[in-house]
């Protein structure tokens, strides 16, 4: 296969070989010719290589001889070799990056990250979603904020009130739950709006939407919560202790200072948390309460406990001596007398309010729960505001 | 000194010991028989050119001998009869191709193969009388096959060239004979154009002596290729065969010597002629242009 290149020197090489060439063997008898036993040996590929070259370099010039070998090379079969151009050796780089396309990398290493970056993003997205459920509910909690500031202002008797107490408050006290406490917080302002624990949102919105309306709400769960006597030992002997508990975060709550005009969230999540914890001393002394209310079949030991109950007892069922009109205690609550109303010393304007009605369904499913409700508002004539179990009730 | 021939002859004796051991048919021969053989083969292609070589080398070029065809040839040299029919029933079809492809018919062919038998038979006798056979030419390092060919294309090629001698055949063209002549110091006529300038022509003819310069500066074996290629007319396969090489390898070489080439010429043209790079540029495209012009 001739080269078909069509360079200058390509074209000067073939004018020159056109020409006939001058052997300097050529008519020269002196000159020693390869004989047979080399010729063969060349075309063979089978001389060493110093004679090789010395035969090289006559065949260069020697025509006879070229002609003699090149019909014996083409009858020789000798199998040609073909050069081969080594490589460059590989950088390091080139050698790394060459590493991570191995097949053993590709069948296994491949596969093991996509795996990997699937549950990771899997995760991510799970997490986002969750933070997405949470913002949202904070976002409603703001709002709501911002709006029970906004009304509270003017009118804080207009707030609606919370319900506290729920079943699933009562076992607060572990992180998740303490936003599901503040979620139900609007859900129990929403009127004949049950209390579903862990639906947040929807109760959110219903609260966000009708919190203006400011009507009395019942929780679904308290009503369908019957009481629980005490009827165990050791239950006996909580009274006591959730009964000091109780007076002490009441003391709490009603000297601590109330901030809670500012639409922060934080600091709605700092006192959710401080009503989370009030609420797990409330249902101790629910159940402190219950056991009062039961007394007859609960066997108290004698001591402080019993002594503050029968203390209490007295108070239920007497006027207080210092019945000058103003003050009067029921139940071991001091209520104050403001025009018409018997307004709790306990109670602070901030305080979020339920409205209640005496003889209305909401009224009767609170006292149901809580009896000594029902004493204070039999006692007490007209309107009544009672803080009872960090709640506060306006009973009219 | 002679410690070191003494050396060297244990060596030879130890490979013809080995080669004998080799071969399939030893023929009956006895190491001193095959010896001298050997020898004569070791310094025709090793101490020639390397006098100082190793015992090992000369102990691994006579393992690679070709046992059997060395046995077959000097047994035959000997006058065994059964060798000789041995040598002419095998090689007979190898002796009688090789005419043929040397000789222009089939009643040369045949008057050649027998020349050849003749020759190896040694029916001419040497001055001391001793028969004057080929078969004492034959070393073994190739085969004994190739070895006939070389020997009848040998002959042929004397035989052929002699008559060509008588009968010179004009190949030169015009412009061949003419830049022949600028060669020889007369102006270079190689573009068929009346108006050319004369200074142009004598560019071209310096160019043409550069490039002949240049081919006698090549390594040898680049040399060869370009007379084999260029001219000998050979296709690149059939170049690469007589250098042992795939006619791949011979491409890539041949543009290698191509462009070694250029600059050999411009080289020589800068330093020994005066030009400028320009002027050879310019020239290399002009030459180029008009050759490629006058070839079609």
């Amino acid at each position: 296969m001739k080269q078909e290149t069509n360079n200058e020197v390509d074209l000067l090489l073939r004018r020159l070989g056109r020409r006939p060439e001058t052997s300097i063997f050529d008519g020269n008898g002196d000159v020693e010719h390869l004989d047979a036993d080399e010729l063969s040996a060349y075309a063979e590929n089978v001389v060493p290589a110093a004679a090789r070259a010395r035969y090289t370099e006559h065949l260069a010039e020697c025509t006879r001889c070229r002609e003699l070998i090149v019909q014996l090379s083409s009858s020789a079969g000798v199998v040609p070799f073909v050069e081969t151009v080594k490589p460059l050796a590989p950088s390091a780089l080139r050698k790394f990056l060459a590493s991570l396309f191995t097949p053993m990398v590709l069948r296994y290493a491949v596969p093991a990250l996509g795996l990997i970056l699937v549950a990771a993003i899997g995760l991510f997205v799970l997490r986002q979603k969750k933070n997405e459920d949470a913002s949202i509910a904070q976002n409603v909690e703001t709002q709501k904020s911002t709006s029970i500031t906004t009304t509270n202002s003017p009118q804080p008797e207009a707030q609606p009130s919370t319900a506290f107490d729920s079943p699933a408050e009562n076992s607060a006290g572990k992180p998740g739950q303490s936003s599901v406490a503040l979620a139900n917080q609007p859900a129990a302002a929403a009127p004949n709006a049950p209390t579903i624990a862990g639906d947040t949102a929807d109760a959110s919105r219903g609260a966000a939407a009708k919190k203006e309306e400011a009507q009395p709400v019942v929780t679904e769960a308290r009503a369908r919560a019957p009481p629980k006597p005490a009827t165990t030992s050791d239950e006996s002997k909580r009274p006591a202790e959730a009964e000091a508990r109780r007076e002490t975060s009441q003391e709490r709550l009603a000297n601590e200072p109330r901030v809670q005009n500012t639409v922060d969230v934080a600091k709605a999540e700092d006192r959710k948390a401080a009503e989370v914890e009030i609420a797990k001393a409330r249902s101790d002394a629910e159940a402190a309460s219950k056991a009062q209310t039961f007394s007859g079949i609960a066997s108290v030991k004698p001591g402080a406990a019993s002594r503050s109950r029968a203390q209490r007892d007295d108070d239920a069922v007497e006027k207080d001596k210092n019945d000058d009109g103003e003050t009067r205690t029921v139940a071991g609550r001091k209520f104050r007398k403001q025009g018409d109303s018997w307004i709790d010393t306990a109670y602070s304007s901030v305080r979020v309010t339920t409205n209640l009605t005496r003889g209305s369904e909401q009224y009767r499913a609170l006292i149901a729960d809580e009896p000594g409700i029902k004493t204070i508002a039999d006692q007490l004539n007209g309107e009544v505001v009672v803080v009872w179990k960090g709640r506060a009730y306006r009973i009219r | 000194m002679e410690s070191s021939s003494r050396q060297i002859q244990k060596v030879l004796n130890d490979g013809a010991q080995r080669l004998l051991v080799r071969a399939s048919d030893s023929r009956s021969l006895a190491r001193e028989q095959l010896a001298p053989r050997i020898s004569a083969a070791v310094d025709k292609y090793l101490l020639r050119d390397d006098p100082q070589i190793s015992e090992a080398e000369i102990a691994k070029f006579i393992d690679e001998l070709q046992a059997d065809d060395l046995c077959l040839i000097i047994a035959c040299e000997r006058g065994d009869e059964n060798a000789w029919n041995d040598l002419v029933e095998r090689f007979t079809a190898t002796v009688r191709s090789a005419a043929r492809s040397a000789s222009s018919n089939e009643d040369a062919a045949e008057d050649l193969a027998q020349s050849i038998w003749a020759e190896l038979y040694g029916l001419r006798t040497r001055k001391d009388g001793t028969p004057a056979s080929k078969l004492a030419y034959y070393s073994g390092r190739g085969s004994l096959a190739g070895w006939l060919r070389a020997v009848v294309g040998q002959l042929a090629v004397d035989t052929f060239r002699k008559q060509s001698r008588l009968v010179q055949t004009e190949e030169d063209t015009d412009l061949d004979r003419l830049a022949h002549d600028a060669s020889v110091g007369e102006v270079f006529a190689g573009i068929p154009n009346p108006e050319e300038s004369m200074s142009n022509r004598f560019a071209q003819a310096d160019m043409q002596q550069a490039l002949n310069k240049a081919v006698q500066e090549l390594a040898a074996e680049d040399r060869l290729l370009v007379k084999l290629y260029y001219f000998d007319d050979l296709r690149l396969r059939e170049a690469g065969a007589v250098l042992g090489v795939h006619e791949a390898t011979a491409s890539r070489r041949l543009t290698r010597i191509q462009t070694d080439l250029r600059k050999r010429v411009t080289k020589i043209l800068i330093d020994e002629r005066g030009w400028t790079q320009t002027e050879t540029e310019k020239s290399f495209a002009e030459v180029a242009q008009h050759l490629d012009i006058a070839q079609i």
